[in-house]
């Protein structure tokens, strides 16, 4: 029916929220772990992308241009995760990530500071003060994380459907809204939705597969047909033919492949 | 007998000269024909005037205006009307065509002059040619050789056989009734074709689709491959309920097809529709892609794609419209922008179907590529608005376009003005050649074409060859050459069985009309059969007939008035009229002698 993310601060209770709203859907609940899925699918060691997860961002930057790599390798993990509907994912910057999707119900979930530090002295067994410096500390983090990586700050409203704030409102009131709201007629599939997610999962899993080392290319796909856009240089040009024919042969389901290089990348490419 | 003298040497060496350029084509066959109409007179073998008399020829002037009479038929499609009947009987199928056209001709050339029939139908093949992809050389020649069998069908089918009751008369034999050779030109008809139709993979050259004939050239042909064929669809009654209006270019971004026709309801037929053109339920369209992809499409998008074209069936075919390349030459305004920029479907209604860059095909999104001089983009569209779009100059057309703008409006004209001609010579029996000039000036003064086209639609080629060879026939009869050569044979072959002089006899009728006209060697030839078969006790009025039958067997090189005019056309070399006309002039000569023995009993 629909695709939800949920966007959350530590103990701000969205993991509850999420799993929640997947139960009495019946939806997947879908978290982080899609970057174990990218570590599988594109074979690179586990530790290196969750050691960029959890240290601070800068760490991509070590590699060369491991900032598109990383997103264009979780972004097709995610999409091909989402690509079958009915999913709720919580987790790194989803609303960004699934850009272009057009049946997803953006939430993000907030709550008290104070209710947040009682959750958090109860479990880690440390005084309010230090839980304090923890969160905001641990906030600043994901902010710093999903501006660094994706250029949008994740505590602006205007990013969202829905915020709930946990805290009169309680979490089986989140769950009730956002079941509601993921119920009504905007959010319901429509053929051309599930067309076109299956076109961003394409392009997405052909972006993942040439973006190292061809980072800057913008990838569209529809219906079987492949457009790799470039401004790249000619001798760049030739060898993404090259790694672009071979594509053609590997990925399933692609139709015909083109690179169109000198061309301004469109907006809704990959 | 005459002694041999140094003339009738001469005129020998010429004739062997004349054979030998035939078949070595140092020069082409016309220039040989030109040769000798200069060399002759320089020789003193003709006069100065009869070197040239070809020129005002009866046989001459007729082609020129029937060939005039046959552009003006097609220029108002009432060729293509003809031709569908016999397509529709025919099918696709090759053989069938040939055979189809081939008795078709052969039929009206019994009754009429064959090289009248053969160049009425030399448009209606170009088009068969066209809409069937079957090379026009391996249509000509079995339709050429039928049209000049077919003449042997009723004793005024042609102008040997008119003239043998004439030749007959001083020696008091009975003359031959209308169709007293009827079953032997029937025979002689089908073994003609079933030749053809058995050996044709062997006798006839191997054609293929030419750049000239078939409009495209050969790369281009490659290319057009690779984009595709045209298909006709249609959408289901309920296509756009539920669902969201689909339009031409999600149909070329989804599946790399192009819309090129398409139905506005009711009735209206657009072509090369503009990209936001919606594809409405229960209507036709017409596209172009590969066959793969149009099956993609058709399946998920819930179309029916048609086996064959129906409604847009007259709007592909190579005479309305076609794709041609363009390309974008240095300094060209077009340099540096996208084509969605150039906007060629809003400003002249045709499609663009790919660009060509650097050995690479670029099938998608095509509208926001910059174009870089030396990109070659295919463009297809009617020859009208393609026309337009190279007088802007504005691209470099690599196709030549020879837009026939057709005039249907005028077919009534043109077959009124052949009406006419066809009743001068039939019932008022005034010359051939005036008859049709006179329908041929018909046609231009009620415009069916004008004096230009009309000029342009005779091919100079074939009136030279034609009128070349007239003098060397001339020469060849005046010197006594020929009467000679008749003489020194059947002396030579001295008293023999009436069946094997009734073959020389067919033999030599057959070399004659080679080189000289039938209607001389006719003339020649039957008062020395009839003596010599009245001395071999043989019936001197089949001697005859075999001489009013053999002279037509001229097959065997580009002399005879159809095999010169289908010549050109059909592209042929001497060597493929040698290789299949051998095959065909000995099946001529067993057959003939074959049914005059099972007819008349000789």
């Amino acid at each position: 029916m629909a695709i939800i993310t949920i966007s959350r601060g530590s103990y701000s209770k969205g993991k509850e929220v999420a799993e929640k709203v997947a139960e009495r859907l019946g939806y997947e609940c879908v978290s982080r772990d899609v970057l174990l899925d990218a570590s599988d699918r594109f074979h690179i060691p586990e530790v290196k992308l969750i050691r960029a997860i959890h240290d601070a961002p800068s760490i991509l930057d070590r590699f060369k241009h491991g900032k598109q790599i990383f997103i264009a390798y979780i972004r097709s993990a995610l999409m091909h995760r989402v690509a079958n509907d009915n999913v709720v994912y919580h987790g790194l910057a989803g609303h960004v990530l699934l850009t272009g999707v057009p049946n997803v119900l953006k939430v993000r979930i907030i709550a008290d500071m104070g209710d947040r530090i009682k959750a958090e002295v109860e479990r880690e067994v440390i005084n309010e003060e230090e839980a304090r410096v923890l969160l905001e500390k641990d906030d600043e983090e994901r902010r710093g994380w999903t501006k660094t990586l994706y250029g949008v700050d994740p505590w602006d409203s205007s990013l969202y459907d829905l915020v709930v704030h946990i805290s009169k409102l309680t979490v089986s009131d989140a769950v009730d809204f956002i079941c509601q709201a993921a119920t009504r007629d905007q959010f319901k599939t429509t053929e051309s939705h599930r067309r076109k997610m299956k076109n961003l999962e394409q392009a997405c899993q052909v972006k993942a597969a040439l973006v190292d080392p061809f980072f800057d290319v913008g990838v569209t796909a529809e219906s079987g047909n492949v457009l790799i856009f470039t401004e790249a240089g000619d001798r760049q040009v030739n060898k993404l033919k090259k790694k672009a024919k071979e594509l053609e042969k590997e990925i399933e389901g692609i139709n015909n492949l083109e690179v169109h290089a000198g061309v301004p990348i469109p907006q809704d490419a990959v | 007998m005459e002694p041999l003298t140094t003339e009738m040497i001469l005129v020998m060496i010429m004739i062997g000269v004349a054979i030998f350029l035939f078949i070595a084509e140092w020069v082409r066959v016309d220039v040989v024909a030109i040769l000798m109409m200069v060399a002759l007179p320089l020789l003193h073998l003709v006069t100065p005037k009869e070197a040239f008399v070809g020129f005002s020829s009866n046989a001459v002037i007729s082609i020129i205006a029937v060939i005039i009479i046959g552009a003006g038929l097609d220029k108002t499609g009432l060729i293509n009307r003809l031709v569908r009947p016999v397509l529709r009987v025919a099918g696709r199928s090759e053989s069938r065509v040939v055979i189809a056209i081939s008795l078709t001709v052969a039929g009206i050339s019994s009754f009429m002059q064959n090289i009248g029939a053969a160049a009425l139908f030399l448009p209606a093949i170009q088009r068969v040619s066209k809409m069937l992809k079957i090379p026009l050389s391996k249509l000509l020649m079995p339709v050429g050789f039928s049209a000049i069998l077919g003449g042997t069908i009723t004793l005024v089918g042609c102008s040997p056989l008119i003239l043998l009751n004439d030749l007959l008369e001083p020696f008091h034999l009975r003359p031959f009734h209308l169709f007293d050779v009827t079953p032997i030109g029937l025979a002689l008809v089908t073994s003609g074709i079933a030749c053809f139709i058995l050996f044709g993979r062997f006798i006839l050259p191997r054609g293929s689709m030419d750049s000239a004939e078939a409009g495209p050239a050969p790369e281009l042909r490659h290319a057009l491959e690779e984009l595709g064929e045209p298909y006709e669809l249609h959408t289901p009654a309920d296509f756009t309920h539920y669902r969201e209006p689909v339009v031409v270019e999600d149909l070329k971004r989804r599946y790399l097809v192009n819309v090129v026709g398409i139905i506005e309801p009711p009735d209206f037929k657009l072509l090369s529709p503009a990209p936001e053109a919606e594809v409405r339920s229960d209507i036709d369209f017409l596209v172009y892609g590969r066959e793969r992809d149009v099956r993609r499409m058709a399946e998920e998008e819930g179309m029916m794609l048609k086996d064959a074209l129906e409604v847009f069936k007259d709007d592909v075919s190579d005479t309305t419209s076609g794709t041609v390349e363009a390309v974008v030459a240095p300094r060209s305004p077009v340099a540096g922008k996208t084509l969605n920029q150039i906007n060629l479907q809003d400003r002249f209604r045709v499609t663009p179907l790919a660009i060509y860059r650097h050995g690479e095909t670029y099938r998608a999104e095509i509208g926001d590529l910059v174009l870089n001089v030396g990109d070659a983009i295919l463009i297809q569209g009617t020859w009208h608005r393609l026309k337009l779009l190279q007088e802007e100059r504005s691209l470099l057309f690599t196709t030549p376009i020879d837009v026939e703008l057709m005039r249907p409006e005028k077919a009534l004209w043109a077959g009124l003005w052949l009406a006419v001609a066809l009743t001068m010579i039939m019932i008022f029996k005034i010359q051939l050649s005036v008859s049709l000039m006179t329908g041929a000036l018909g046609m231009v003064v009620t415009r069916v074409l004008s004096i230009d086209e009309a000029y342009r639609a005779v091919d100079w080629r074939t009136i030279f060859l034609l009128a070349g060879l007239i003098p060397l026939g001339i020469a060849t009869e005046k010197t006594g050459t020929a009467a000679w050569i008749a003489h020194a044979v059947l002396n030579a072959i001295g008293t023999v069985q009436p069946i094997i002089l009734l073959t020389v006899i067919g033999i030599l009728s057959t070399v004659f009309t080679l080189v000289i006209s039938n209607v001389g060697a006719t003339v020649l030839l039957v008062p020395l059969v009839v003596n010599m078969a009245m001395a071999a006790h043989a019936d001197p009025r089949m001697a005859a007939l075999v001489v009013g039958l053999a002279t037509s067997n001229s097959f065997m090189l580009p002399t005879h008035q159809v095999n010169a005019l289908y010549m050109g056309p059909g592209r042929y070399r001497s060597v493929d009229f040698m290789k299949a006309g051998i095959v065909i002039s000995v099946v001529f000569i067993v057959v003939m002698i074959g049914m005059i023995y099972v007819v008349y009993g000789v």
